[in-house]
């Protein structure tokens, strides 16, 4: 598969990659060489794979559901306890498989079945989890065609070593970091979310050349369940996608991730895999008297209970199209959509049936229900900040492999490798903008009065694309306001009263302005 | 709650034995009298709301409160904690302590401002980490719910950049009822179950509260997985904890849409579960006060008693002169056996030495024992980090690390303390043997024990049956196991865990110097860190073991005191009683006179001892009505 590579980062890699090979491929395999020999043909063949994306989080936050909800249909299981046990990963592939790899490297095929909860793996038979490195699940998939996820056990479990395992994949200690980008889950910042994150964005060690681990820029933060935030109302996710904002701004958040979107990973996942029965249950509940419904609707337990008040039984049962409400169907319908699911929609639908127009029929309201779950801009999101610079992602992590080869196995011949790593990893813009983003966001670099949040911006702070780093709406002249940002910032970087740091980011700025000029040309 | 005692007549009842004690010369007594007048006066149950962030605590208390009261907002929390109360006029008052500009210490500043103001001073958005200082805020609210009680809604734990923890962990000591919230939506995490074992530690009462059951269709399963989490610890304390599901919205809701139906709004509020919270609540109230009545009742009993003893027998030997020597004798008998037991060698007080002495060294090791684990921890996590760059957020982790350890010592320490009380009251029966009856103490978590007989407590002592000195003795049971001396012993042991989270400022400290020098090598670095975390161990381990031992000898004199001063007040009416029966005047006349004085004395006593004992029987027992404080 041959991949989009824009700035030319992935070729350039690959040759810094091959260049290392060659040097660590001749000679004995004494256990250093053969060490450094796995981590690079690993590096090496990443760069032709998708990206991988590893879902993370702490216990609960809705991680399998919202794999679920992003690749579109229910593959990982998910319970109201602790589920998820194993780093899972789910790969497009022509045929469904399950093969679990064991820490010293075995493989073999594990049998499954899939019902309407997602896959069942059956690890009977091999008597000590802990031997169970990972999970490889090969899945036909539009939804993984781009990248591979990679489900993950919570991080603060009771049970340890399923956190470490978490942790053990994405900062590892003796290999590259398994992600090449993180979408990290949590239902408010508490100060643990906050140490995590630090891990996987890998201020500590700096990384080679001052980049992360997966780094601040391969991080996307989710404040899932949404829809307890703002306490299930109607405008449960609308309150939370504050809240987001408000994150997006603390000072804690900022230098550790790209940015903070809220999702509510239950209703995503149901909309993404909406049924034709649940479209009319929920159509038959929206033409219920709305007193009623509402007043089913006030709690989990009122709305599953056996015997509905008379008024609403009298209504589920003269429904035109005959649909039965019946105990089992609403325990159904609670356990797929969520309180705050099940109000959305008989709204939309209730709406739809006033005006005739908007939703009205299954797909309207997936659609709307993705909308209103934050499926949608999170989807964007991701397209925009992580797909779409999937050549910086996978370079980054081909480079900091064979930094950390080059480091731990050092070879007296290893000179004009390690020149072109320098090169790359100081010089491509790409990760400049990202290291200097970094330093600007952790307040390293003081810039003169009110400069700061437009240097973030346009070193692609609030999204790579042209418009948002410019900061334009839609149709605006990006030519002329790129122009006078470049001028802008020239005169910048080349006063004598600018430091040397500000001078350095005015620079790299200036650069950034090129970039958007150029683009706009192609 | 319409019974309430106004507090008044137990107060009044306390003030009177003690003018009795003065008059009847007996020092001793008005002492013991004015430490139960002071800890009777305050009336009203403090119950704490704690929680991680975010939790809904301050949703619960509003639901609680029959109506959004306090502010509440989904992103910004709260920062300062509120101390609700009742009072006819709404109102709220800032508190927080200046120092006074003349240098007279520090002194306590209030600020009345409008309810509908306090989200600017107690909330992130107008006091973001409560940079105005205020301490807490009084707010007042003519809610019945809140008659009897004091509602403290506390900043969550685990915010941004909340230090709030700490001061949480301060109010703990000495709480008549903590809520732990928690969400229903997952099972308690590691800190949430570190808090509820704390709280149950320092507090009689204490209910995991789970909120937003309305969102969580699977709440009776996380219900039943955080019992697990309760039960498998293995303390008694936690598994007395209730559990208890509720949903705040739904309370409100039947609280405040005005359309509804009152049956459906009944059904709304029963199903929210907050009904349930409300009687736990009253519950609480009425413990207190239970325990208030219980406390001046069986103090004033225990006084008259000892007045009565002695007038009886001055009253015995004028009825009957023939017989006065013989019941000096038989007192001076009791006398001595009495004052046997304030000797050293009384095994009572072998078994508080011993105890104490063996508990000192126990606690030492457990704390060492605990924080040697939080250093290898902390040593294998900056082996793999830069401390220069990482030490701002591995500070406060330490720091978190050692108190919880430091805090699981003390609480552990404070349950084998109470154990060794119980001991030392036995044996100190025991000891006394044929003068004291047997002790029950601590049989309920608040000292309570003693109520378990409230029939035998109220009867008056038969004085033919027993003979002066004995009834005496079963008159005065009361007062050497029960509800005083446990409440001194929670005061004690509730300063010993406040003290170990001021300890942490010399970390804070070495963090400046650490972050400053980032041009030293790392290895350096790391193994400076490695120092610094070592020391501050140290450091942490010489205070805290310097606050045990301190706390110790501290439960050690208070306990060696209390006994020794009940044996006192035995052994000083007995010798009032022996001398009143020798000191017969001979002469007939003056005798009659006399006598007629005594029988006046004692009549009085009696009906000081009789509005005791009513006063008891009108209040309490509540004991038919089950206990919704303890978990099924």
């Amino acid at each position: 598969m041959t991949a989009p590579d824009p700035s030319g980062l992935v070729g350039a890699a690959r040759h810094v990659v091959d260049g290392a090979l060659r040097l660590y491929g001749t000679g004995p395999a004494d256990p250093p060489t053969a060490w450094a020999r796995a981590v690079l043909h690993d590096a090496r063949a990443r760069l032709d794979e998708p990206l991988r994306v590893a879902l993370a989080g702490t216990l609960k936050a809705g991680k399998s559901t919202l794999l679920n909800a992003l690749v579109g249909e229910r593959v990982a299981a998910t319970d109201a306890g602790e589920c998820t046990r194993l780093v899972t990963w789910y790969r497009d592939a022509p045929s469904a498989a399950v093969v679990r790899e064991d820490v010293d490297g075995r493989r073999a095929a594990v049998p499954f079945t899939r019902d309407a909860e997602g896959l069942r793996i059956d690890l009977g038979g091999i008597g000590d989890p802990g031997r169970v490195g990972r999970l490889l699940v090969d899945w036909p998939s539009r939804g993984l065609a781009e990248a591979t996820l990679v489900d993950t056990p919570g991080l603060d479990s009771i049970r340890e070593t399923n956190s470490r395992r978490t942790l053990s994949f994405v900062t590892p200690d003796d290999r590259p970091s398994g992600a090449d980008a993180v979408v990290y889950l949590m239902r408010h910042a508490h100060r643990n979310d906050v140490g995590f994150l630090e891990a996987f964005a890998d201020l500590a060690q700096g990384g080679a050349g001052g980049l992360g681990a997966v780094g601040a820029s391969g991080t996307i933060v989710v404040l899932s369940r949404a829809d307890e935030v703002g306490g299930g109302g109607l405008d449960a996710v609308t309150t939370a996608g504050q809240v987001a904002q408000a994150y997006r701004e603390d000072p804690a958040l900022r230098p550790l991730c790209q940015t903070v979107v809220a999702v509510d990973g239950l209703l995503a996942e149901t909309a993404r895999t909406l049924r034709q029965a649940e479209f009319s249950a929920l159509r038959a509940l929206a033409r219920a008297p709305r007193a009623e419904v509402d007043a089913l609707l006030l709690s989990a337990d009122r709305f599953t209970a056996a015997e509905p008040p008379a008024v609403v039984a009298e209504a589920l049962a003269s429904d035109p199209d005959g649909v039965r409400l019946d105990e089992p169907a609403r325990r159904r319908l609670m356990e797929r959509f969520g309180v705050f699911g099940i109000r959305s929609a008989t709204t939309v639908l209730r709406r739809g049936a006033r005006t005739g127009r908007g939703v009205v029929d299954s797909p309207s309201l997936a659609e709307e229900l993705i909308r209103r779950s934050g499926l949608g801009e999170l989807r964007d999101t991701l397209t925009s900040r992580v797909l779409g610079r999937r050549d910086v992602h996978q370079a980054r992590s081909a480079l900091l492999a064979v930094d950390l080869v080059l480091g731990r196995a050092p070879r007296p011949d290893a000179g004009p490798v390690a020149a072109e790593l320098e090169r790359l990893l100081t010089g491509a813009h790409a990760f400049t903008e990202q290291r200097l983003l970094a330093a600007l966001r952790q307040g390293q670099v003081t810039m003169p009065e009110g400069t700061a949040a437009e240097a973030e911006r346009l070193l692609g702070g609030d999204g790579p694309g042209v418009a948002e780093r410019l900061g334009l709406e839609p149709g605006a002249d990006v030519r002329a306001a790129a122009l006078e940002a470049l001028d802008r910032w020239r005169t910048r970087a080349e006063s004598p009263l600018t430091s040397r740091a500000a001078a350095e980011v005015a620079r790299a700025v200036v650069r950034s302005c090129e970039g958007a000029l150029r683009a706009r040309e192609h | 709650m319409t019974d309430q005692p106004t507090g008044a007549e137990l107060t009044e009842l306390v003030a009177l034995a003690r003018r009795a004690a003065t008059a009847y010369d007996r020092p001793d007594l008005e002492r013991r009298l004015a430490v139960v007048a002071r800890a009777v006066e305050d009336d009203r149950a403090r119950v704490l709301v704690v929680g991680e962030f975010k939790a809904g605590k301050t949703e619960l208390v509003n639901a609680l409160l029959g109506g959004r009261a306090l502010p509440t907002d989904a992103h910004r929390a709260t920062t300062v904690p509120t101390v609700c109360g009742h009072g006819e006029q709404a109102g709220v008052v800032l508190v927080r302590g200046v120092e006074s500009p003349e240098g007279s210490g520090p002194s306590v500043e209030h600020q009345s401002i409008s309810p509908g103001a306090l989200a600017e001073h107690v909330t992130e958005n107008g006091n973001p980490d409560n940079r105005a200082g205020w301490s807490h805020a009084e707010a007042t609210l003519p809610r019945p719910v809140l008659e009897g009680l004091r509602l403290v809604d506390t900043p969550g734990a685990g915010g941004l950049a909340s230090p709030a923890a700490v001061s949480t962990m301060a109010e703990l000591p000495g709480a008549d009822a903590v809520l732990v919230v928690a969400d229903a939506g997952r099972e308690l995490t590691a800190p949430e179950l570190a808090l509820v074992r704390t709280a149950a530690a320092v507090s009689p009462a204490v209910v995991v509260v789970l909120t937003r059951t309305d969102l969580h269709p699977h709440w009776r399963r996380i219900a039943d997985i955080d019992r697990g989490h309760l039960d498998r610890t293995g303390h008694d304390a936690l598994r007395a904890v209730r559990v208890l599901p509720t949903s705040a919205a739904l309370a409100l809701h039947a609280a405040e849409d005005g359309d509804l139906p009152p049956e459906t709004a009944r059904a709304l509020a029963e199903e929210s579960g907050v009904e349930e919270l409300r009687h736990l609540l009253s519950e609480v109230a009425q413990r207190r006060q239970d325990r208030r009545v219980r406390l001046a009742t069986d103090e004033v009993l225990v006084a008259c008693e000892q007045f009565a003893t002695t007038f009886r027998a001055e009253r015995d030997a004028l009825a009957d002169p023939a017989r006065a020597q013989r019941i000096a004798a038989e007192v001076e008998r009791a006398r001595n056996r009495a004052a046997g037991l304030r000797d050293r060698a009384a095994r009572w007080q072998q078994t508080l030495n011993d105890g104490v002495a063996d508990l000192v060294s126990d606690i030492e090791y457990d704390l060492r024992d605990r924080l040697r684990a939080v250093i290898t921890d902390a040593e294998a996590a900056l082996d793999d980090t830069d401390p220069g760059k990482t030490w701002e957020q591995f500070a406060p982790w330490l720091h978190q690390q050692v108190s919880a350890g430091v805090s699981t010592n003390v609480v552990w320490a404070e349950e084998r303390t109470r154990w060794l009380a119980e001991k030392v009251a036995t044996h100190f029966a025991e000891d006394g043997e044929g003068v004291l009856p047997p002790v029950t103490v601590g049989a309920s978590p608040d000292g309570a024990g003693l109520a378990a007989d409230p029939v035998a407590m109220l009867a008056a002592p038969d004085h033919e049956k027993f003979g002066v000195a004995q009834s005496l003795m079963i008159g005065m049971r009361g007062s050497y196991g029960g509800v005083l001396m446990i409440g001194m012993l929670t005061t004690i042991a509730g300063m010993a865990l406040l003290n170990p989270f001021s300890v942490g400022a010399g970390l804070l400290l070495g963090s400046k110097t650490l972050v400053d020098e980032r041009k030293r090598a790392l290895r350096r670095r790391q193994a400076e860190a490695k120092q610094a975390v070592r020391r501050h161990v140290d450091d942490v381990i010489f205070q805290a073991g310097k606050n045990s031992r301190d706390m110790l000898r501290e439960v050690q004199r208070t306990l060696r005191d209390h006994f020794t001063t009940t044996a006192e007040e035995l052994e000083r009416s007995l010798s009032a009683t022996a001398d009143a029966a020798r000191a017969v005047e001979a002469d007939g006349a003056k005798r009659a006179a006399r006598l007629a004085d005594v029988e006046a004395e004692l009549e009085r006593v009696a009906a000081l001892a009789e509005r005791a004992r009513r006063e008891r029987a009108r209040r309490s027992p509540s004991s038919s009505r089950p206990s919704r404080l303890v978990g099924a």
